[in-house]
């Protein structure tokens, strides 16, 4: 059918178009402890369309997008163009031009797609993890997909990539004189890394035993706030949603390239770069989603905005051409050892509700689920109460460890320290 | 008029009966849902305007789910030719047991589960609705909805952005095993205005939404939202920060429908009980809130965009009284968790689309209404805050903890508002401790449609909440 989709939209007439066919062949297992809930194939193909319409003057451009069906016949993809074609042509933006094909640099080896082995290796390493009469698995759920997308556009692009993408989600339990708690985990990689989540799952197992003799977190006002876990993520996604075109056009961030995101740093200086390849990643990819070729770049050097990322409609209005999306981001620039930033009074923040920062007003949220209490003489375990402050402060006062760690498509510092967040109890 | 029925699913449905039977040959219990639905979403603000016909439950797939020896699996595919069911039926029979083989050989057994009953029934439904998306004038659509975003940035100097978003989907589905034969078609709609504001540096934005089991006829309506997004925004940009700490609070429909959701609606979701991942279970019968509260859940609860007529397993809707007068009652379970915990499903079991797994989850969520005035509950307050707009919440049914991101909050003090606003504002604090305190509610009740539904991080669904003005207590930070 894609062939068929291609032909038509090279015969419609439409200004420019682009069209992505998306196959997966995914397997996916349930279990409650490590009993089969259920085992699931997923065979699905995706078809999207995207028409674009310039006005009859050359003023505006417009464009309509849909799904089509892998069941669609020649007559139903034909009619499905006349009305994405029409229904562009009453959509008024701004004019600009599709990617230019331009060749990405070829990554060295080809990942493996084969589901069958990437699930069976997430399997035995979940029936191998050391639980223990107080500490185990509640419930685990794996989808392994090998995904082939292919990207045709007006413009010439004509890309196609192969990518295993896989996802783990977690549930562990503690217990102790019949309380019991429960500690969620998301893993996602392209393939299994058995090692790796052995050691992350033995290190939330010892969280959920901590987690079983908290105290309420007190309510410390103005306190230095430790993050050591993956929640430090969205915080640096921060940066780099600030760094996007999608943004700046907007006039929602207000980063201009060149100048320092801080009036001044009491912390650290940060450098965010985007990376074509990280170790399982499962967002390795030579192209984003519009066509252009991913390439290893520095968005953010020493605090100073050097490159914005994104996609093509909003760089196009900022007038630059060779923006993409990034698939992979490294974050480094911490200047401190692990000794400096556990030094003095402040709570380690580990385990949230759900934590979020909000790039664009800068606010950010967090109920405490557990936390460590350095008092700078005695650790207390604490949960309850929440963490809350704005990006746009703690941008100037950030400080990170030298050494890093990586989630997934992250590379972010192992220790991020923000001065005076507002911890009310719990 | 009537929401017709899929053309498609007429056309593929004695081929899909064929594909049960044969494969009835080799199960114990044979199910498809079938889905064709279609969508219309458009997005106007000043700098990106968009027509799609994609929503997020724009969907055409079919998933043939299978059990045998106490044991289910599912296969989803986007591809069903009618006229190759035999060699559709053996492709997923070579596929689920390539499955088995590494099940098998790392000893894996099932949790053994009972047949799922197949009572005979045949259902054939279509919704009222005015319009329909596939058809309907987007044109006029667009221009509605440029005017309302012009409208918004000619409001105020400090408008950076307006947009005006809406989308309608035209839902059909289809259910079939040997004895059942379920077909539902019915339209559901959704706008949204949000309007983001900057000043001195900061920026903030406000919106107003509007939903309802109707077509885009429902978008003549969202022009009204646009002043409260604009005057939420506004407020924002000059809003304080609260001091934390614990207060009396009032809680506007909104606000009510996100704790309803968060704090026993995922509270009740008995696939959780399955995994004892849910304080609930040892709850029922106790007391889990004041007399005040009385919780109702289920697609026959209100008409908005989950108002369906069956799930996604067959079983038709329902309306549950989970908490009646600070008691809870039940919870709302998916078919397997029924038949797991030996009690009966309640039309809850849903799917992201049909390429995704069954979990108990959300209709419309909503606490009944009482007999308070709005000014006598403001009233009442010592010191506290109207706590108005959602913009995020996560459950804890394993430990009751709540949290809700709410927009603002409106201080009051000895029973006046004083005009002063804080923003934002993190409420937490422990389920039966916050609805424990409730202590009045208004006679008025609002539900809300606009916003989605995530099991954990994943499995997004349509829901919808609400309920009356409630004051109880709370941790605000």
């Amino acid at each position: 059918m894609f062939e068929t989709v291609l032909e038509l939209l090279k015969a419609s007439g439409v200004h420019a178009w682009e069209a992505i066919d998306v196959k997966e062949r995914g397997w996916e297992f349930y279990f409650i402890r490590h009993a089969l809930d259920q085992n699931r194939v997923r065979d699905i193909e995706t078809i999207t369309l995207k028409v674009y319409q310039l006005s009859d003057d050359g003023e505006s451009m417009g464009s309509a997008e849909a799904e089509l069906s892998p069941t669609a016949d020649e007559a139903e993809a034909r009619a499905l163009i006349e009305s994405l074609a029409y229904r562009a042509s009453l959509v008024k933006d701004k004019p600009y031009t599709l990617h230019a094909p331009r060749a990405a640099e070829p990554t060295a080896a080809a990942p493996s797609l084969d589901v069958a082995a990437i699930a069976g290796d997430f399997l035995k390493a979940m029936r191998a993890l050391p639980e223990t009469a107080t500490e185990d698995i509640n419930s685990y759920e794996l989808f392994v997909s090998a995904k082939t997308r292919r990207l045709v556009t007006s413009a010439g692009i004509d890309v196609e990539e192969s990518f295993p993408d896989s996802m783990l989600e977690v549930v562990v339990n503690a217990r102790h004189d019949g309380h019991e708690i429960e500690l969620y985990r998301n893993y996602k990689s392209g393939s299994c890394d058995a090692a790796a989540l052995a050691r992350d799952l033995a290190k939330t197992m010892r969280y959920g035993k901590d987690r079983l003799h908290t105290t309420a977190t007190p309510n410390l006002g103005k306190t230095d706030v430790l993050f050591s876990s993956s929640a430090a993520v969205d915080i640096y996604r921060y940066f780099v949603t600030r760094l996007d075109t999608a943004m700046v056009a907007r006039r929602l961030s207000d980063w201009a390239l060149g100048q320092s995101v801080a009036d001044h740093f009491d912390g650290d200086k940060l450098t965010v770069e985007t990376l074509r390849t990280l170790p399982n990643s499962s967002h390795n990819r030579l192209y984003d989603g519009e066509g252009a070729p991913i390439r290893d770049l520095v968005l953010l050097r020493e605090g100073v905005a050097e490159h914005y990322i994104g996609g093509r409609k909003f760089s196009a209005y900022l007038g630059l051409d060779d923006c993409f999306v990034p698939t992979n981001l490294a974050v480094s620039g911490g200047t401190h050892s692990e000794a400096e930033l556990r030094s003095g009074a402040y709570l380690e923040a580990v385990e949230f509700s759900d934590f979020q920062v909000d790039a664009m007003t800068g606010d950010i949220f967090g109920e405490i689920r557990l936390g460590y209490w350095h008092d700078g003489e005695t650790v207390t375990p604490v949960s309850g109460g929440s963490v809350s402050g704005s990006m746009h402060d703690f941008v100037k006062a950030l400080y990170a460890s030298r050494e890093t760690v990586q989630y997934n498509n992250w590379r972010i510092p192992a220790l991020t320290l923000l001065k005076g967040v507002t911890v009310t109890g719990g | 008029m009537k929401a017709p029925f899929s053309a498609y699913l007429r056309a593929i449905k004695p081929a899909l009966k064929r594909l049960v039977e044969l494969l009835g040959r080799d199960y114990d219990y044979v199910s498809v849902l079938a889905t064709d639905s279609k969508g219309l979403a458009v997005r106007i603000s000043q700098r990106a305007r968009s027509v799609s016909s994609e929503t997020m439950t724009t969907e055409r797939g079919v998933v043939v789910r299978l059990g045998k020896d106490g044991q289910y699996r599912e296969f989803a595919l986007s591809d069903f030719d009618p006229d190759q069911v035999e060699e559709t039926a053996a492709r997923i029979r070579a596929e689920l047991a390539s499955q088995q083989t590494l099940l098998d050989t790392l000893g894996v057994k099932p949790y053994a589960t009972g047949a799922l009953p197949d009572e005979p029934l045949t259902l054939f439904v279509e919704k009222e609705t005015e319009t329909l998306p596939e058809t309907a004038d987007v044109k006029a659509l667009v221009e509605k909805l440029t005017a309302i975003s012009d409208r918004g940035m000619a409001a105020d100097e400090h408008m950076l952005e307006c947009m005006a978003n809406a989308q309608s989907t035209h839902i059909s589905k289809l259910f079939l095993t040997a004895n059942r034969d379920l077909s539902q078609s019915y339209v559901y709609s959704e706008g949204v205005v949000v309007t983001v504001m900057g000043k001195d540096g900061q920026v903030q934005n406000g919106y107003a939404g509007i939903s309802g089991l109707c077509g885009p006829e429902l978008f003549d309506q969202l022009a009204e939202k646009l002043d409260k997004a604009i005057a939420q925004a506004r407020e924002l940009l000059s809003a304080g920060r609260i001091e934390p700490g614990e207060y009396e609070i009032i809680t506007s429909p909104e606000v009510s429908g996100l704790i309803a959701h968060e704090a026993f609606g995922h509270g009740v979701e008995m696939d959780m009980f399955v995994k004892n991942r849910a304080l609930g279970r040892d709850y029922i019968g106790k007391r889990v809130g004041s007399d005040l509260v009385t919780m109702h859940e289920g697609a026959l609860c209100a008409e908005d965009v989950t108002s369906y007529a069956f799930d996604d397993e067959g079983t038709l809707a329902g309306d549950v009284t989970e908490i009646d007068r600070g008691i809870l009652k039940t919870g709302i379970c998916d078919a397997l968790s029924a038949l797991r915990l030996g009690t009966v499903p309640t039309g809850n079991g849903k799917r992201e689309n049909y390429a995704h797994k069954v979990y108990t989850r959300m209709t419309n969520t909503i606490f009944d209404s009482g007999e308070d005035k709005l000014e006598d509950m403001i009233a009442s307050v010592k010191h506290g805050y109207l706590l108005e707009g959602m913009e995020s919440g996560m459950e804890d049914p394993k430990h009751w903890g709540i949290q809700c991101i709410i927009k603002m909050g409106r201080e009051i003090v000895d029973g006046k508002l004083t005009g002063k606003v804080v923003a934002p504002i993190i409420m937490t604090g422990y389920v039966p401790e916050l609805l424990g305190n409730v202590t009045m509610r208004s006679r008025d009740r609002e539900v809300f449609g606009t916003g989605g539904c995530g099991k954990g991080y994943k499995e997004w669904v349509k829901v919808s909440d609400g309920g009356p003005y409630l004051k109880t207590k709370a941790r605000l930070g």
